[in-house]
């Protein structure tokens, strides 16, 4: 079994978000399918899954934006939907592409979002704006913004009165490297500072970096649940260049045993599992070999787990789904 | 309270609103305007009800322009007014920046609801306060000559203008709250003012047939002249006691039907 978390695994943390069978079906079509997710205090939480995998309509359920075909939410000791206004004074955060009033200014939109909690006041607005760094064109008005400033305004927004959880709907989509950059920045800040951030992605090297726990769903369905390293495959590639390759392959060998062992331009390519790399290098250099290069074999990694999960969830059948099966299981197993 | 407030800031940052005001305000100016300047009189029965009394009357040009923008212009500055409250901010995507804060959903249908109506009702007061001073400066205020043939004083007849603004302004209400439930079913803003628009053109167009009469009591457009029994002396109540009714009836059924509505929506854009 992978560590995959019931109920009660942030413990002692307090649990700041849970999820109970959440479920919507839209017109026959199951979107989320009895969801259990628990996000403890501190958590950056993960929320992983391909396009399509229910992510944002979870999330939508979440902020009570739409309402369960069953199931309910919990932030703190508030269910939603039903306690949703005492909730959502705990959450901050938007779905999808924040949207604001185009003819209106950013410090003007964070205005009347100021007037939906209490204790926000004008310089708290300012605040938030020098935080995503968009204090320069407060007094621009909306439509004139990029998707990136955009963006940056919706986590100013969503950071406004200061709430305990702090939930991101892809917030680096769209952006230019230095723009995903700074936001990745600011949600590790955040948590270190002790927000409890939800970060939805669909980018698992994103979610590797800045998160300390996450969620895989595909179909609606949790697949894995748990600290980030349970993301990581049991197994893992590596690519190792030495002095002399063919003798190195036969090292290798005697460590990794039949898994070994193939050659890609010039690279001896072993699948290993947890602790074998070490035991290969000090292997290699007990032989005598010049050890160059080990390197972490992204095709056979992470990567390639969730593209195969995320390429072939749009084709019901045939071998995409089996493949993909193929890995949901791996992760299960 | 504040969440009315909210929604006044959002209507005053739209370019759109100052410049339907405008438009409104252009139609009493324009009538003073040609008649001041045509050298023959409208023959009296011609035109919007009151019209023919304009030239010898400056206060009958509130009274006329409010007549003449009731048929068509200002039910469509309701519609669009209404049918914009929920589904523009649907077509922008806003609505889930403000359903995501703790706010109700029920108040912020009704404060939208009701910014709708401070938008009709401040295009009625500024035709009216425009319309009656462009008609004073050019023809003058004299005591009013009623339907019934008396003569009722200055003060009166504006008193009486007022009831026939807030007669004709309960009428707009009914109008936006139908475009306030079409609004919140459809997320399409044109869709609710075109449609709340096509309503009220169904119905004027049932009332024109002797056929469908026994439904006429309870079309709200059959009311839309009653207000005219304000100018008779003594002023004949029971039409518009009815007409009050119904309109009342029709705003809180449609209200009721809008907040029931938006309360269980999904909120996808």
């Amino acid at each position: 079994m992978t560590e995959t978390t019931t109920v009660g695994a942030c413990a002692p943390r307090p649990v700041v978000l849970q999820t109970h069978g959440l479920t919507k079906e839209f017109k026959g079509v199951l979107a989320v399918d009895h969801l259990d997710l628990e996000v403890c205090r501190g958590d950056v939480f993960g929320f992983l899954g391909p396009n399509g995998a229910g992510k944002t309509t979870t999330l939508r359920m979440i902020l009570g934006l739409i309402y369960p075909t069953s199931g309910s939410a919990q932030i703190l000791d508030h269910r939603v939907p039903g306690d949703r206004r005492e909730a959502l004074k705990h959450v901050g955060g938007f779905v999808e592409v924040p949207a604001f009033y185009p003819t209106m200014s950013a410090r003007g939109n964070l205005r009347l979002l100021a007037s939906m909690s209490d204790h926000v006041d004008r310089q708290r607005i300012d605040e938030v704006l020098d935080v995503v760094g968009l204090l320069e064109r407060a007094d621009s008005k909306v439509k004139g913004f990029s998707h990136g400033m955009k963006q940056r305004l919706g986590i100013a927004a969503a950071l406004l009165h200061r709430p305990e959880l702090v939930i991101l709907d892809e917030p680096t989509s769209g952006l230019d490297p230095q723009g995903m950059k700074d936001v990745r920045e600011l949600i590790r800040e955040l948590g270190a500072g002790g927000t409890t951030v939800l970060l939805s992605s669909h980018l698992l090297h994103e979610v590797e970096q800045i998160c300390n726990r996450a969620v895989i769903i595909d179909r609606g369905k949790v697949v894995v649940q748990g600290p980030v390293s349970v993301l990581r495959p049991k197994e893992m590639g590596v690519k190792i260049l030495t002095g002399d390759q063919h003798k190195a392959a036969a090292v290798v060998a005697g460590v990794v045993g039949e898994k070994v062992v193939t050659e890609d331009e010039g690279y001896l390519i072993a699948t290993t599992a947890d602790g074998e790399v070490p035991e290969i290098v000090r292997a290699l250099v007990g032989a005598g070999l010049d050890v160059q290069a080990v390197l972490p074999n992204i095709e056979q990694g992470l990567e390639d787990f969730f593209l195969e999960l995320t390429t072939s969830s749009d084709s019901d059948s045939g071998q995409g789904a089996a493949k993909r099966r193929g890995f949901i299981d791996r992760f299960r197993s | 309270m504040r969440s009315i407030r909210r929604e006044i800031v959002k209507l005053l940052s739209l370019k759109r609103t100052y410049l339907g005001w405008a438009v409104l305000t252009l139609v009493p100016l324009i009538m003073v305007l040609a008649l001041d300047l045509s050298t023959t009189k409208p023959p009296p029965g011609e035109g919007p009800p009151f019209f023919s009394s304009i030239v010898n009357n400056g206060v009958f040009v509130p009274l006329a322009a409010i007549a003449a923008l009731s048929v068509f212009l200002l039910p469509l500055a309701a519609a669009m007014s209404g049918g914009y409250s929920i589904a523009g901010e649907a077509e922008m995507g806003t609505m889930k920046t403000w359903l995501v804060r703790p706010v109700s959903r029920g108040s912020v249908l009704l404060s939208k609801w009701f910014v709708s109506l401070v938008y009709v009702l401040v295009a009625m007061v500024i035709v009216g306060v425009v319309g009656g001073l462009a008609g004073w400066a050019v023809f003058g205020v004299h005591p009013l000559v009623t339907l019934s043939g008396d003569t009722v004083s200055i003060g009166h007849g504006i008193w009486l203008i007022t009831l026939t603004y807030l007669l004709i302004f309960l009428q707009m209400v009914v109008i936006v709250s139908f475009a306030l439930l079409i609004s919140a079913i459809s997320d399409s803003s044109l869709a609710a003012a075109v449609g709340s628009l096509v309503i009220m053109l169904i119905m004027a167009a049932l009332t024109a047939f002797s056929y469908f009469d026994f439904l006429k009591p309870y079309l709200f457009v059959s009311r839309a002249q009653d207000w005219m029994n304000l100018f008779r002396t003594p002023i004949h109540w029971p039409p518009i006691r009815d007409a009050v009714i119904t309109y009342v009836v029709y705003i809180v059924v449609l209200v009721t039907a809008a907040w029931y509505v938006f309360r269980r929506k999904d909120i996808l854009s």
